[in-house]
């Protein structure tokens, strides 16, 4: 019946045309397109983690995520951060002028785990050695970063940069200069200018004021604002936003396991129940307070970029060394010591 | 008797009546179906980028409670694309008899010639909902899988078994399709007991027995109706006709539900509660609790949902109406008291889910333009569509749209249920359950 | 007949003073506000927050595990927080009534049901729709009364 036949190809004609209306669609992606997805480290992270570029040669990629916020950014350049939102995609293409490995990683915190979310691009090049970046400064120090710190006579009241100018001592050069302070704790200082002529009419509290407004110098106004929004947007969320260690994700991160569960804040304790660690299996602890002037005061600079660059230590923190340029962990040192000294 | 035959007007009787307006509009929906499901299985797995998620939960959801039942009963199941493939296998064609009809062709077993499995659907589908409407793969797994069960019952069974008796939509659907403004029914009684062939039941060259399995002769009730027209085209005597008729107008005293109906209308009316505390409510442990499958808390939402749907609710009307009974000193059976009731109910059944529709679908009818140019969810823009913020309604207008309609409801069905008691002292305890319930939804939705 | 003319005129007239008579004004003087609201998945915390009308409310929003927005209905106020950036969102409530606030940061399957309830006053709508539902019932039970 010719009715039929006719009905015949309009349904098929729709069912087919539905059908292959995504098949189609997938074709017509460009294939030099790089389509990457994030997802958090939980539910797999970035979908591809290795990529592969050569020097000048654009890559382009597609970004989008399949379940929270993410960002996309390249260690170690001034590269703007990309926000990913679920469901959008935001393209990029990146261009390299000198091989090596590079890391992309995530820039919004997406769950505990979040700093896991990296990803490395092998830029090849015309032939050659590539530069060997030189020994961060522990390392050229010989300073080892697991030793448990000295005990000392630490002041009665937190050391007062303020405090310290109004002295009105001018303090020598030598231990004003960053090069003397990245490479020593405040403590080191305090014993070289209590052996000072200077230093035999001080207080001891009068001292340490002193050595506050010298470790004041160890960045400048500007680097200190870099170095806190860093700070706010690498570090708060565990660290805490005052540095107490009490950030948010330090829920999950007590260290005698009485936490509240690591997926989910709002279950009662109860029903939660699931160990204190970050579900990779690795044990994890809270941080430590960088306001507790009287443990910090004896850690050297250099073993703060050292942790920084490093991490581990069995505890979850996270190695920036591929993340942070060295400026920018000086940068993170200074926010550091403006916790645990005031103006 | 105070109904208006559209069919007396010639434009409508042909517009209802010719096959290809039908059949186009079911091609459409079926091809939409397609779409959800393919976008289900392999779209973006983010919901709201996901055609999958906001058609089918959003808009044709929102489409169903809002309008396809409160203006016209089973309307939606005349171009519901779920039954269409295996009811053109069933019949081997597409547009009228003549073909070859492949199948079986049994009948539906006595025993499940009601609606308790849909009842069972409908809680199987609530345990995992918060999956289901916030997890693309999940709907579209479920969507095939209805689509198939459809399919194979039209090859085992005759007529539309899987809409009458498998559909959880079609469960709720036929009941409250008896408060609806529309129906189908003979014209003449004199005209069918003279006509012996009973093609509207049989079938003829014209046009198939009643997919539904009604008799459409001496057909009463809408709940198993729906509105296929198939009997008109049938009817050889033109004695078949569709009416308006005043809201309601088919609860009667001499029709109470039958006890599979009253629970569904009951399970209907406790899901409310819970879907509403569950998606509109505050308590997030609740949200995660119904959320993450197989675990614990879950297991504690499900028996939760299930005590409260099948025996708290249950218990508390079955309650009410057994205090009824004995302050009136009634002689009828609790069962046959319990569907007198639960008939007079359904407005306030239906208003709840048209409240709880409003509550979420307001917020997130922004959410259809763009995911219309891009249903994959893949970045297209096919209609230029893919970034419009376009809120059509204003959000105040939600929660006071909400308590309008639950008062509204409740209005009808106290009025509705005083018609059908014999006794006032009997009603009052139905009434206050009634209140309660009203309450407690008022309560989670705009408290 | 002109008793269930006059029984329907009374109770529409009743429902119509329960629905449409104005509340009365709040005779509270507006204070500050502060509230620390903790969003994690899929829930804030606290959950309910009541202010009077006319309080200069602050909201320190505080996401626990991913980015998190808030926004409330209505009075179309809205900011975004990351873990580890408390953010802050400063507004007068102005508009009496029960509001939901969302998350406006998609934040997982669950998301477009993460919502919390701002209370600027007592709830009328709420106490107006009991009184309805009342009137309903009672209207019901009058009209059986032939």
């Amino acid at each position: 019946m010719r009715k039929e036949l006719i009905a015949a190809i309009l349904l098929i004609g729709l069912v087919l045309g539905v059908a292959l209306a995504p098949v189609i669609g997938r074709r017509l992606v460009r294939t030099d397109v790089i389509e990457i997805h994030a997802r958090t480290p939980e539910n797999g992270g970035w979908s591809t983690m290795n990529l592969e570029a050569k020097v000048g040669e654009p890559l382009h990629l597609r970004l989008t995520s399949d379940d929270v916020v993410h960002g996309f950014a390249l260690g170690q350049t001034n590269e703007p951060m990309l926000e990913i939102l679920p469901g959008e995609f935001v393209e990029t293409s990146l261009t390299f002028d000198r091989p090596g490995t590079y890391t992309f990683y995530c820039t919004r915190w997406c769950g505990v785990n979040h700093w896991r979310m990296r990803g490395t691009i092998q830029v090849s090049g015309p032939e050659g050695t590539p530069e060997k970046s030189a020994a961060p400064l522990y390392v050229r120090l010989g300073l080892d970063l697991d030793v448990a710190h000295p005990e000392f006579e630490a002041p009665g009241l937190r050391p007062s940069v303020s405090r310290g100018r109004a002295l009105g001592i001018e303090i020598p050069e030598q231990f004003a200069a960053p090069a003397y302070l990245r490479e020593h704790s405040p403590l080191d200082l305090f014993g070289e200018l209590k052996g000072l002529p200077l230093g035999e009419q001080l207080t001891d509290q009068q001292v340490w004021d002193l050595v506050a407004l010298a470790w004041a110098a160890t960045v400048t106004p500007q680097e200190l604002a870099d170095g806190r929004e860093l700070y706010a947007e690498n570090c708060a969320a565990c660290h805490g936003e005052s540095g107490k260690g009490d950030g948010v994700m330090a829920d999950n991160l007590a260290p005698d396991g009485s936490d509240s569960g690591m997926d989910d804040h709002s279950l009662p304790t109860a029903l939660a129940g699931s160990p204190p660690d970050d579900s990779f299996g690795h044990s994890i602890t809270a941080p430590s307070d960088f306001t507790d002037y009287q443990m910090m005061l004896a850690h050297n600079s250099a073993a703060l970029q050292g942790k920084i660059l490093r991490g581990g230590m069995g505890t979850g923190m996270p190695y920036w060394g591929s993340i942070f340029t060295e400026e920018q962990t000086w940068e993170l040192v200074g926010v550091l010591w403006g916790f645990v000294m005031e103006e | 008797m105070n109904r208006l035959a559209l069919t007396s007007t010639p434009w409508i009787k042909n517009l209802l009546t010719s096959r290809w307006p039908q059949f186009i509009v079911r091609t459409i929906t079926l091809a939409g179906f397609l779409l959800t499901i393919l976008a289900g299985l392999f779209g973006s797995r983010v919901g709201s980028h996901n055609f999958a998620i906001i058609f089918v939960w959003i808009a044709w959801w929102s489409l169903l409670k809002l309008v396809f039942i409160p203006a016209g009963g089973r309307s939606w199941c005349s171009i519901c694309p779920i039954p269409m493939p295996g009811e053109w296998l069933q019949n081997g064609g597409l547009l009228g008899p003549g073909g070859r009809p492949l199948g079986l062709g049994k009948r539906w077993p006595r025993k499940l010639n009601n609606t308790w499995l849909q009842s069972a659907v409908f809680l199987g589908m609530g345990i995992f909902s918060a999956v289901i409407l916030t997890q693309p793969r999940i709907s579209g797994w479920a969507l095939l899988g209805l689509f198939i069960a459809a399919i194979t019952l039209s090859l085992v069974f005759e007529r539309r078994s899987f809409c009458r008796y498998l559909c959880p939509i079609g469960g709720f659907t036929g009941l409250y399709a008896q408060l609806s403004p529309v129906e189908i029914r003979a014209v003449d009684p004199v005209v069918c007991a003279g006509h012996t062939e009973k093609t509207c039941y049989t079938g003829s060259a014209q046009g198939y027995g009643c997919p539904w399995g009604n008799f459409p002769a001496a057909l009463s009730q809408d709940s198993n109706c729906g509105l296929c027209m198939e009997c008109l085209r049938t009817c050889p005597h033109d004695n078949l006709a569709f009416n308006l008729r005043p809201y309601g107008s088919e609860i009667s005293a001499k029709t109470p539900l039958k006890l599979d109906e009253t629970f569904l209308a009951l399970v209907m009316l406790g899901s409310a509660l819970v879907y509403t505390a569950v998606y509109m409510g505050s308590w997030g442990w609740l949200k995660n609790a119904a959320y993450h499958v197989g675990t614990l808390p879950w297991l504690a939402y499900a028996l939760a949902f299930l005590a409260i749907t099948l025996v708290v609710v249950p218990g508390l009307f079955f309650g009410a109406v057994w205090l009824g009974k004995k302050m009136s000193a009634a002689r009828e059976p609790l069962k046959k008291l319990a569907g007198l009731y639960g008939s007079g109910l359904l407005p306030l059944g239906m208003a709840t889910w048209v409240a709880f529709t409003v509550s979420f679908a307001f917020a997130k009818i922004s959410y259809i333009l763009p995911v219309l140019s891009d249903p994959f969810g893949w970045g297209w823009d096919l209609f230029g569509t893919a970034s419009t913020n376009l809120s059509l309604v204003d959000l105040w207008l939600s929660p006071i749209a909400q308590v309008g309609v639950l008062a509204g409801g409740l209005l009808w069905s106290s009025r509705l249920v005083m018609r059908l008691a014999r006794d006032r002292r009997q009603a009052l305890p139905v009434l206050a359950f009634a209140l309660a319930h009203a309450a407690g939804m008022m309560w989670l939705l705009v408290g | 007949m002109q008793s269930t003319k006059l029984s329907l005129l009374l109770f529409s007239l009743i429902a119509a003073v329960i629905a449409f008579a104005p509340a009365p004004v709040s005779l509270v003087r507006p204070a500050e506000r502060y509230f620390r609201i903790e969003a994690s998945t899929f829930a804030f915390s606290p959950q309910t927050i009541q202010v009077n009308p006319g309080d200069h409310v602050t909201i320190d929003l505080v996401a626990q595990d991913y980015v998190h927005g808030l926004r409330i209905d209505e009075y179309e106020v809205e900011v975004t927080a990351d873990p580890g950036q408390t953010a802050r969102l400063s507004f007068t409530a102005g508009r009496p009534g029960a509001f939901h606030f969302r998350c406006t940061v998609a934040c997982g399957a669950m998301h477009p049901f993460m919502v919390g309830k701002l209370k600027v006053g007592p709830n009328w709508l709420f106490w107006r729709g009991l009184g309805l539902g009342l009137v309903a019932i009672l209207s019901g039970l009058w009209w059986a009364r032939k």
